[in-house]
This record gives C-alpha cells, sequence and structure tokens, in this order.
C-alpha cells in the first residue's frame, strides 16, 4: 500500500465444523455490539429458466418459520432483542444478516441456525410471500421511472442465462413457485457445506466456538451442487435497443460494458477507471457533462461485481432538447482520452486517497466488516484477503489502467439502451 | 454425542455497558458553539457546522433560496472555483457538502483524519467567502428545475407534497420543494443578503468527531471562524398550523401505476415536546419497524404490500404522525381498512404489556447499534444540540426509553393519532382507487400530478 498511510489489519480467524460450515470471525470491541451474517452459495445464476425470481423468493421464505421459530418470529426475536436484520439476494448469492448487542450473540446463532437445519414451508406462507415480492417488484420496478432499466442491460450485455436473467424475476414464474420448489432448493442449496458463517464484533472467540458447535455442529451436510457454468464469449449479447418506459418523464440512455471478473487486475483497473470518469463532481464526465457542456440532469455509472463474468454501467438523463449521441460522443472521447493518454498523475492520486478513505469507512460498522469477510471466504476461499485487497487496487498502474481501459470501454463492443418517455417513441 | 437442539431461544450473556462519549463544549467570542467528542477508533473526523436557519426562513417571495444558498457555497469562493474545490475535496478521498433542510443549514465534512487540517479550511471557506457566480447561479437554476419535474414522475414525492399541504396549511413546513417559477427568480443579490442573515457564528454550533487533537482542532477552528463578526438574530413568526376538524381524501392521479402509494397523516409534535418518548414507543408497536403492528397486519397476514409502517416527523417546531404502504391496486380500499383498524385499536385497548417491553428493548438496544459508526454517532449528536436537547440527552435516552408505561402509550395514541381528521392521501390510477376509498371520508378531492384540480372519475356518470 502506499507508504503515507498504515492501515491497522482487521484480526481474522476462520474454521470449520465436521459437516463442511466455514466459520469466520473479526474480533472487535470497540462498541458492544456484535453482528453475524450467514452468506448462502446460491443466487439468480443458479435459477431455472422456469423459475426467475426463485432465489429471492426463497429468500423470504426464510423468514416464515423453522421447526422453533413461528412465522415472523425471526424478525421478532431480533427486535425484541434491541437487533436489526435483513437479507438480500444477488447473482451471486443470498445473504441474512443481524446486529444485536454483544450479549445476544446466542440468539443470533440460534435463529440462524434453526432455520438452517428446519425450515418450515407451507402453502399459505409462500403464497403470502409471493405476494409481498410481486408487491417490492411493483415498488421497486414496475412502479419507478427508469425502474427496469438494469434489468433490460443486462439482458443485453450477457449471453448466459445464468448472468443474464434478473434477480426479481417474472411474475409469471413467481407464480409458478411451489412449496415442492422451495423444499427441493433448500435442501440442494441451504446445507452448510454451502454456506460461509461469519462474525465481527465484540465476542469472546472461544465461547463463540462453543455456541457454532452447539447450534450448527449437528446439521447435516449435503452432496454439493453442481457448479453452474457462468462462461461466456466477450461479445455483448445485443448492442442496441429502444425501450418505452411509461413512467419516465425524460428520456434517458444507459451503456453497458462487459468486462472480467472481479478482482482480475483488469476489473481493479476497470474500476479505478470508472471513479476517475464519473465518481464525484470532480470526475471527468460530471465536469465536462454536468457543468462544462451543462447537458445532462443526471449523470451516474457504476461496476457490477462477480465471480463470472461481470459488467459496467454509465448513464444519463439528459436535459430536454439534448441531442442524446453528443452526450454519448463526449462519454466515449473521455473514454478514449484515458486508452490513449492514460490517467493523469493527479487523477491516481485521488482515486488511492478515495479507496483508502472508502476502506477505512467500511470498517466502521461490524455489520460490513461481517459482511466483506463472508464475501472473501465464499468467493475466494480466504477472509484475510480483506486485509489485502488495498493493496491489490494500489498495485495497478496507470499504464495498465490505459491498456485496459483501451482494451474493454474504447469499443464497439457495447450496449445501448435507449430510454424513451411514453408516446414519444 | 451430539446434544438435542434447543427449542427456546437461549438467554443473552451477561450485558457489556455502553458508555456514551463525552461532550466538550467552548464558545468562540463571536458566540460560535464549538463541540469536540474524542472517538479513536478509527483514522476518521467528522465535521458539522450547523446554523439554526433553513428553508422555513425562506423570506417571503423567495421561496427555495436557503436551500440554493447551501448548494451554492461549494461552487466558488473568493480562492477558488466550483471545480478547483471539487478537485481539492476529492484529491483528499474527502466529502464536503451543505444542505438546508426545513430548520437547519449544515455544512458537513469528513476525511481520513490525515487531511483534517485541509477539510477545515476548505469548510472555512465556502461558509464564509462564497461568491456566487452568476454562471454557477445560472445552472443551478436550470437544473433545479428539471430536477423538480423529475419529482413529479416519483409517486412518494407526490405524496408528501399533498400530505405536507394538508397538515401544515400557510406554515412553510407545508413547502416540500420550491417551484419552477420561485428557482427562476433567485438572484445573485438574494443570494447574498440570505448568505449575510443566515450564516452568522452567534447562530451556529461546530461539532467535531473523531481522532483529533481537542485543543489544536479548537485553535485551529478559532483561527479560522474567530473573527467573523456576529449578526443579528431573527426569529421570525410563522403561520399556525391548521386546525383540521374531519377525515380527507385526496387522490393523486398517476396514470399507469402499478400500485397505490397510500399516506395517512395528522399533525403531531415538535422535537422538544415532553411526549416524544411515549410516541417513539407508541410508534415502535404500531408501525415502525417489520415486527411492528401495520406490517405484520398488512404485509405479513394480508400480503397486501412489501412494507406498510408508520412514522413521527418531529421538527423544531412542529410535526406529523404519518402511515404509509405502495399497495397493489386491487386492495387500495382493503389497505384502508386494516390501517384504520390498527390506528382504532391502539388508540381503545391498552398494549399488552409483552408487547410494550418488546418496543423498548429494542429501541434501547439499538441505540448502541446507532452509535456504531462516526456518522452515526455524529448524527446523535447534531440531534442533542441542534433541537437544544437537554446535556444528559444521549446519557439518559435509554432510561427514558425504559420509564414509558401501557397507559402513557394509550394516552399518547388518543392524543396523537386522531383517524378521525386524518389527511388520506393516495397516489396511483384514480378511476381505480376512487370507488374503494370514498366511503372513507366525506371530502374528496382529485388532482392531477401538478396538484391541479380534476374531475374526479366516476363522478359524471353518477349524476345522470
Amino acid at each position: 500500500m502506499s507508504e503515507f498511510f498504515k492501515l491497522q489489519p482487521l484480526e481474522v480467524e476462520e474454521f470449520k465444523l465436521k459437516n463442511g460450515l466455514r466459520v469466520v470471525l473479526n474480533k472487535d470491541d470497540s462498541v458492544p455490539v456484535v453482528s453475524v451474517a450467514v452468506y448462502y452459495d446460491v443466487g439468480s445464476r443458479n435459477e431455472r429458466d422456469d423459475r426467475t425470481g426463485f432465489a429471492h423468493l426463497f429468500e423470504h421464505m426464510m423468514f416464515q418459520g423453522s421447526e422453533n421459530v413461528p412465522k415472523a418470529g425471526h424478525f421478532q426475536f431480533i427486535m425484541k432483542a434491541g437487533g436489526t436484520m435483513n437479507g438480500t439476494t444477488s447473482s451471486e448469492r443470498t445473504n441474512y444478516y443481524e446486529t444485536l448487542p454483544a450479549n445476544q450473540l446466542p440468539l443470533a446463532l440460534w435463529l440462524e441456525a434453526d432455520r438452517m437445519r428446519s425450515l418450515a414451508v407451507t402453502q399459505e406462507n409462500l403464497d403470502n410471500q409471493r405476494e409481498a415480492v410481486k408487491e417490492e417488484k411493483r415498488l421497486r420496478y414496475d412502479n419507478q421511472p427508469y425502474g427496469q432499466i438494469f434489468d433490460l442491460i443486462n439482458e443485453m450485455i450477457y449471453k448466459n442465462f445464468a448472468n443474464a436473467h434478473s434477480t426479481i424475476g417474472s411474475m409469471e414464474h413467481l407464480d409458478a413457485a411451489s412449496v415442492e420448489d422451495i423444499r427441493e432448493f433448500f435442501r440442494i442449496y441451504y446445507a452448510p457445506n454451502n454456506a460461509v458463517l461469519s462474525i465481527s464484533g465484540s465476542f469472546n472467540p472461544a465461547k463463540v466456538r462453543e455456541l457454532v458447535d452447539t447450534y450448527f455442529g449437528s446439521i447435516p451436510n449435503q452432496p454439493l451442487p453442481e457448479t453452474i457454468n457462468v462462461e461466456e464469449q466477450p461479445e455483448v449479447a445485443n448492442t442496441y435497443r429502444e425501450w418505452e418506459d411509461k413512467l419516465a418523464p425524460f428520456p434517458a440512455f444507459l451503456i453497458g460494458w462487459k468486462i472480467p471478473r472481479r478482482r482480475t487486475p483488469e476489473f481493479n483497473a476497470l474500476y479505478m477507471a470508472g471513479k476517475m470518469l464519473y465518481d464525484g463532481d470532480s470526475s471527468r464526465l460530471y465536469q465536462k457533462l454536468v457543468k462544462g457542456d451543462e447537458s445532462v440532469i443526471q449523470l451516474f455509472g457504476f461496476t457490477d461485481e462477480r465471480r463470472g463474468p461481470s459488467s459496467i454501467f454509465i448513464g444519463a438523463i439528459p436535459k430536454p432538447d439534448k441531442d442524446l449521441s453528443k452526450i454519448r460522443d463526449l462519454i466515449m472521447h473521455e473514454i478514449r482520452d484515458i486508452a490513449e493518454n492514460g490517467p493523469d498523475p493527479k487523477e491516481m492520486q485521488k482515486v488511492h486517497n478515495q479507496l483508502v478513505n472508502d476502506t477505512v469507512r467500511t470498517r466502521q460498522s461490524s455489520m460490513s466488516r461481517a459482511q466483506q469477510i463472508a464475501e472473501f471466504a465464499l468467493y475466494d476461499g480466504d477472509p484475510k484477503i480483506v486485509n489485502s485487497e488495498l493493496d491489490e487496487l494500489f498495485a495497478v498502474s496507470p499504464e495498465q489502467i490505459k491498456t485496459t481501459v483501451a482494451q474493454y470501454l474504447n469499443t464497439e463492443n457495447r450496449a445501448l439502451l435507449d430510454i424513451v418517455p411514453a408516446g414519444k417513441a | 454425542m451430539t446434544q438435542a437442539f434447543a427449542n427456546t431461544p437461549p438467554a443473552p450473556l451477561p450485558p457489556i455497558e455502553f458508555n456514551v462519549p463525552e461532550l466538550f463544549k467552548t464558545e468562540l467570542k463571536n458566540g460560535m458553539q464549538v463541540v469536540v467528542v474524542s472517538d479513536e477508533r478509527l483514522p476518521l473526523v467528522s465535521y458539522r457546522l450547523a446554523f439554526r436557519w433553513g428553508d422555513i426562513n425562506d423570506p417571503d417571495g423567495l421561496t427555495g433560496v436557503s436551500s440554493a444558498v447551501a448548494t451554492l457555497l461549494t461552487e466558488g469562493t473568493e480562492s477558488y472555483t466550483s471545480r478547483q474545490l471539487a478537485d481539492e475535496v476529492e484529491r483528499l478521498g474527502a466529502s464536503l457538502s451543505v444542505h438546508a433542510s426545513d430548520d437547519f443549514t449544515i455544512v458537513s465534512a469528513s476525511t481520513l483524519s490525515l487531511y483534517s487540517s485541509e477539510i477545515l479550511r476548505l469548510a472555512a471557506e465556502v461558509t464564509r467567502r462564497p461568491t456566487f457566480p452568476e454562471k454557477e447561479i445560472d445552472l443551478y437554476r436550470r437544473n433545479t428545475v428539471e430536477h423538480l419535474k423529475f419529482q413529479r414522475s416519483q409517486p412518494g414525492f407526490l405524496a408528501g407534497e399533498q400530505a405536507s399541504r394538508l397538515i401544515y396549511g400557510d406554515h412553510p413546513y407545508s413547502k416540500v420543494s420550491p417551484s419552477a417559477s420561485d428557482i427562476e427568480k433567485l438572484t445573485r443579490a438574494d443570494l447574498r443578503v440570505i448568505h449575510a442573515a443566515a450564516l452568522i457564528p452567534n447562530n451556529s454550533t461546530f461539532i467535531v468527531v473523531g481522532d483529533v487533537d481537542r485543543e489544536a482542532v479548537v485553535r485551529e477552528i478559532d483561527e479560522l471562524f474567530g473573527s467573523w463578526p456576529g449578526g443579528s438574530l431573527i426569529e421570525p413568526t410563522f403561520a399556525l398550523f391548521p386546525i383540521r376538524s374531519s377525515r380527507t381524501l385526496t387522490i393523486v392521479d398517476r396514470p399507469g401505476s402499478a400500485q397505490s402509494n397510500i399516506l395517512l397523516a395528522n399533525g403531531a409534535i415538535d422535537r422538544n415536546h415532553p411526549d416524544y418518548f411515549p410516541l417513539v414507543v407508541m410508534n415502535q408497536v404500531l408501525g415502525a419497524g417489520a415486527s411492528s403492528r401495520v406490517f405484520m397486519n398488512l404485509r405479513e397476514e394480508k400480503g397486501y404490500t412489501y412494507g406498510a409502517y408508520t412514522r413521527l416527523n418531529t421538527k423544531r417546531l412542529g410535526g406529523d404522525f404519518e402511515a404509509t404502504a405502495e399497495v397493489r391496486t386491487a386492495v387500495t380500499g382493503e389497505s384502508l381498512k386494516e390501517f384504520f383498524f390498527e390506528l382504532d385499536r391502539i388508540r381503545d385497548q391498552k398494549v399488552p404489556d409483552g408487547e410494550l417491553n418488546d418496543a423498548k428493548n429494542f429501541l434501547t438496544g439499538v441505540f448502541p447499534i446507532r452509535a456504531e459508526t462516526q456518522e452515526g454517532l455524529t448524527n446523535l449528536i447534531v440531534n442533542q444540540l441542534l433541537y437544544r436537547l437537554p446535556d444528559d440527552y444521549l446519557k439518559t435516552y435509554r432510561s427514558q426509553i425504559e420509564r414509558v408505561n401501557v397507559s402513557d402509550v394509550q394516552r399518547v395514541a388518543q392524543t396523537y393519532i386522531r383517524p378521525d381528521e386524518m389527511a388520506i392521501v393516495i397516489v396511483g390510477d384514480a378511476k381505480e382507487i376512487v370507488p374503494q376509498a370514498r366511503e372513507y371520508a366525506g371530502d374528496i378531492e382529485v388532482l392531477d400530478t401538478e396538484g391541479n384540480s380534476i374531475n374526479i372519475p366516476g363522478q359524471e356518470a353518477a349524476a345522470n
């Protein structure tokens, strides 16, 4: 890492139970709080092509009761102990997590263990959660202007169904999900040997080992699910689509590129290039489009990091009557500039400072630490990468950023989604 | 040998004390209050320079001016252009922004403690020496006008806008957003006048939380702000909140909606009100979280919605109680029925002891979790100081919650939840909503997304 700033490494320990459950610990006594996260190695990438949205619907079912916990009891046990909790589903994994006063660690482990060993599924609960998920889909996607554009562009970028389809899924597939599907999915994917249990915060490590063994030790393992093939060729599936958005007040566009998987030098270089392009008021595109050219109301960009082919996006909502193709030319012009001249030394310094700042901030909460070490354990088999991640990013040279941007961004191999307000197509 | 899995939840381990950090308070000669809180967990520092002046202080005819001043402070100063400021701040990996809310204007900065002096100097520069360049004002006007249009495409904004109008009437809390014409007429002279009146040291508090040397940071603040002359404090008078005597129904017609956004509201209390703690506990039982009554009913039992909640908005001079859910259009009427069922139930029946204790345990337990990050801790301290809550507020927070009993909860429910005076606001497909919702109120109005009255769908046919 840089010589100006030495970050204390996080204290990370790991062990494995006989049934294959991987356990990672980060002890930090600064606040009397503890966070527990369970990461299951299953996401929308594992879904069948007639069950899109299933991994996420299943996540909801994990809050509907198990042998010793009544329906919705999970929420209630956690909250009355003074904790917070949630679960999320992505293409890569499904996670469940809670933060509690440190002395309530046994409760969190008992609750997670009970649903890992004995999920209870009823038709009534499934029907009820199906409705809640449909409302979630309406709330977040169908009833929001521009709410569906990221799902649409993923279908343009990726060719492999495992990568291309949305996590929220389709209403038809949600309707088709049965109690039997839930039981089968649980058996295959929710086994201890397909999960990582991560604990961060204030605790006694010996006590933790004892508790983990007591609650999780007797849960039987299962044959590991078949590995999913997420590979695909670098060409995007579809380079152009025009889409009518009945709720959008203005035209907009979104450009997406397919890029190498997370933690490759290429991904890291593009992540840093992305920061230079669209992150903050001093970024190249903000200064060019929102300031200089004054043509854009809103500019955004981000990377979607996955274990397989990943992606980077840049989008804009231009002001009315602006020429969208001219704005896209300006974006490509900046990309070409990095591809030909590389980043400015000042830009490198800025990005390095931002990376250090981001890393320190992420470490403030036990929940984000628990999530980070769980991810590295699940995706890379090594939670200690949390302490070397920043070195990997600092190792990326300006020359690497230049050549990687030239290869992956400064190309016609990209997807362009044009969003047109209803009646203006 | 394997032990049987315990079929009841395990007992907690011995509790660990959480100590609220000490606040060190001092004052500069010009009246600026300075508060330093040491937080050495990580090499970070957070600064908040807060002024007791917010959007409600916009003078007549200058709606939107306080927010414009706040945003434009970082768009050019005597020594830096907008671009140079952005470059300087981000070069450090830091952040510096200014925001005006209803009651306050807050300059926020945070950074690695390594750069604490640099960011402090920039915070002083934008606060004391902004130049409001014409070019930046012009860009602000044009961008804001487009953002205002964009907001109108979002159902949550439309519901909040109508509820605020109905609850706060002529009081400036009713304005959640300026209009395009308000923004277009703001001039550089207006901004300079408001900057001079609003941002004065004797109406401000400077809060530092982080890994800093206390004496050194106080000295630096004094060097940067000590010479800033004080101004005169203005406490304007505001219109009274309207008195509501009946339940009303306002529907915002948003064609193409996939859901109805329901918002029920009535006026409640300001942040300093003695009923604050009982109301917070009551709200926790009723609707603040995923184990509260309205969520359990509308989502977990009925499956009408992804989330149903109630909340308290407590501001410096007043506040309101709200219940909200986004439901599929076909169950709009059923959702209103369940909301009113729960609102009546918590008024009419005493909350069982167990349920009350669960709510209190959540509120006391979650308190250290909220203070876990420097950002979270800073926000708690900022609220205590800005609302002028007692010095021991954070220290006694948990015991204040524990003190609330079943009778307190029923009393505040009966006082501050008033189903017969509520404003019902629903954003969605009006022709589907009217038949389901009309029985819930005598007065019905239907508006378009710009807020203009339109005909009530179905009314014409009914008149035949």
